[in-house]
């Protein structure tokens, strides 16, 4: 499996990679989370759980189960450690605590290295056997509610390490903290490489004109993702520019803000011929894919964002991508570079008219974004880091390893 | 028998300190505070990130983006790391820098929330990749198809590993090939004007000048 990444991820990447395989080989690498499908999560273990499977190394992935109740006291944890007022009372803790309870007498905890994805199955260290157990946390906690970040400490505390996606999301802990950002697959359906006849089959399903640039932005209908600003820049763009705006997301039928939202933008956007509001059903993997490559132009212009992993996809298929400089999406524009950092709606819509004016400029921005991408944001350097990580815990103390 | 040139790469994993500055005097604090490793990370390795030549280390691009200091950003960045034996006298110039400037401007602007300059280190990892050069032209070769990392190790990395502000690549051409000319051109390269694929480029042209000159001496192609 590992060998369908040559030619496309970094030659060095692969090489530690097939190194620390060897020095892991047979060892066993346990993963839990809390679900099997949905969400960047499970998106990536699916495909890194066999990765790491054929290069020989012992890897299981286990999902924790739980009640209503459960999920409902994790969503609150994962909320007040993003800084929301929660109120987790200590009947809802021991709750917590006795479900990881269960799920640990029937879940084989033996394994050299044992990655936890998040809080939800946090306190399943108090169940170690051996190996070596490191917290993966996926979200921001840089300004936690205290008295709930307070709590789970107790259970952070007995971790070895602790991994962020990004520095900014991490605070002091007191032991080994590690960055270590998301990725994409190049070899996924909603990366990979599509034939003409694939990305016709989108265009005309949908209904895309293309005899305009495209603008595209991929988001929720959420606030934190502007579409509302995306609007406005556009509307300043197509005073010089002609253009279509493609705003694409999947309808949030369990979320009644995301609804909201959606009609307002529908409003908003009036009855303008060129602004296309596409809502796609979840895993519509392919078509995000298609629409990527169509774009001239795609857009984060997120408010408030995790990583924002969107930007890498879009990269990754050679586009300039104009982003928020919020969350993890600084990490992967490098202003100017790789693509344009933005602050405001004008800025949105300056950058768009630069890029749509200098197709030479946008051409080889997106050029050197998908280098950038293959360097840093490819499914093969995450798990190179995983292993690097584990490789680390087992020769701590030194700042440089000779393999 | 001559000396082959192993290629070797390095690969960094980052670590954060979880400690972090909003402001020059915070920032002041922490560079006297923090690790060896720390400063290394931040001055050093900046040359691996993406970027355009607008800064030679994180304090500088720190001190230009976020808190808009264009004249103290200047000044960090014509610090050249390699001109130090070690990190104590980087970080005292560092520190210099700084105490100037807060003399003549006390008051600088704080940086925006989540624009803090956050303090990492990184771990190592240093493997062979399975590449040796036993001549010029298998180097040349080799030049061309190995990864950023590779260049980076070699170019950049060894100046502090090996001592003496030498890269490897010079070293070898010099020691094993005897080439002092090509050595001397390969030092002369300005690591601070190029990003890495730039450097990779440049020794190309000058290794592949070398072997057009040994082939016109040995009379190939006449």
């Amino acid at each position: 499996m590992i060998n369908q990444y040559t030619g496309i991820s970094p030659k060095g990447d692969l090489l530690l990679l097939q190194r620390l395989a060897g020095a892991f080989h047979g060892r066993s690498f346990l993963h839990i989370n809390s679900t099997r499908e949905g969400g960047g999560v499970a998106e990536i273990l699916q495909r890194m759980i066999p990765i790491l499977q054929s290069l020989g190394i012992d890897a299981k992935w286990e999902v924790i189960k739980g009640d209503e109740v459960f999920f409902e006291i994790t969503k609150k944890i994962h909320n007040a450690l993003q800084g929301n007022k929660e109120i987790i009372t200590e009947e809802m803790w021991q709750h917590h605590f006795e479900v990881n309870k269960q799920n640990a007498a029937h879940i084989d905890l033996d394994a050299d290295a044992v990655l936890i994805h998040d809080p939800q199955p946090g306190p399943l260290v108090e169940f170690r056997k051996t190996g070596s157990w490191i917290w993966r946390c996926h979200i921001d906690i840089s300004n936690p509610f205290k008295d709930v970040y307070n709590a789970l400490g107790r259970y952070a505390l007995k971790y070895d390490a602790v991994i962020f996606s990004v520095a900014k999301f991490a605070r002091a802990m007191n032991m080994d903290e590690f960055i270590i950002p998301p990725s994409i697959d190049p070899l996924s359906e909603k990366n990979r490489e599509l034939t003409k006849e694939e990305i016709n089959e989108t265009v005309e399903r949908l209904g895309i004109p293309l005899d305009k640039p495209i603008i595209l932005q991929v988001s929720r209908f959420d606030r934190f993702k502007d579409p509302l600003g995306v609007i406005k820049a556009y509307r300043m763009v197509k005073k010089y520019n002609d253009c279509v705006l493609i705003l694409a997301g999947s309808p949030a039928t369990d979320d009644p803000e995301g609804t909201a939202m959606l009609e307002e933008v529908k409003e908003f956007a009036a009855d303008d011929p060129d602004i296309l509001i596409l809502l796609l059903p979840p895993f519509s993997d392919r078509d995000i894919n298609a629409l990527q490559r169509i774009a001239g132009v795609v857009l984060q212009k997120s408010l408030k964002e995790g990583f924002g992993l969107t930007v890498a996809e879009a990269m990754w298929k050679g586009k300039p991508v104009i982003g928020g400089a919020v969350g993890g999406i600084p990490l992967q524009i490098a202003h100017g570079v790789t693509g344009f950092l933005v602050h405001s709606i004008e800025g949105t819509a300056f950058r768009i008219r630069q890029l749509l004016n200098t197709p030479e400029m946008a051409k080889a921005m997106g050029e050197r974004a998908r280098e950038f991408v293959r360097k840093n944001f490819l499914i093969t350097r995450q798990t190179r880091d995983y292993l690097s990580v584990w490789y680390a815990m087992e020769n701590k103390g030194k700042s440089i390893i000779e393999l | 028998m001559i000396e082959g040139f192993e290629f070797k790469q390095c690969t960094s994993i980052l670590k954060s300190t979880g400690k972090k500055a909003g402001n020059l005097h915070k920032l002041r604090d922490m560079i006297a505070r923090v690790s060896d490793d720390c400063i290394f990370h931040h001055t050093y390795q900046y040359f691996l990130k993406e970027h355009i030549l607008e800064y030679t280390n994180d304090f500088a691009h720190w001190a230009g983006e976020s808190l808009e200091e264009r004249s103290l950003a200047e000044q960090l960045s014509s610090i050249d790391p390699y001109e130090f034996d070690n990190i104590i006298d980087l970080r005292k110039e560092l520190l210099y820098v700084i105490d100037d400037y807060l003399e003549k401007f006390p008051e600088p602007r704080e940086a925006m929330p989540g624009d803090e300059f956050f303090f990492n280190e990184t771990i190592t990892l240093v493997f062979p990749i399975g590449l040796k050069a036993k001549n010029l032209a298998e180097f040349l070769m080799a030049i061309k198809f190995v990864d950023i990392g590779s260049i980076y190790y070699h170019f950049y990395e060894a100046r502090m590993r090996v001592g003496g502000g030498i890269d490897d690549f010079s070293k070898w051409i010099e020691e094993s090939l005897g080439k002092k000319g090509l050595a001397e051109k390969i030092r002369a390269i300005d690591l601070f004007m190029h990003n890495i694929e730039d450097i990779r480029k440049h020794i190309e042209e000058q290794t592949e000048e070398e072997l057009k000159g040994d082939m016109e001496v040995m009379g190939v192609g006449k």
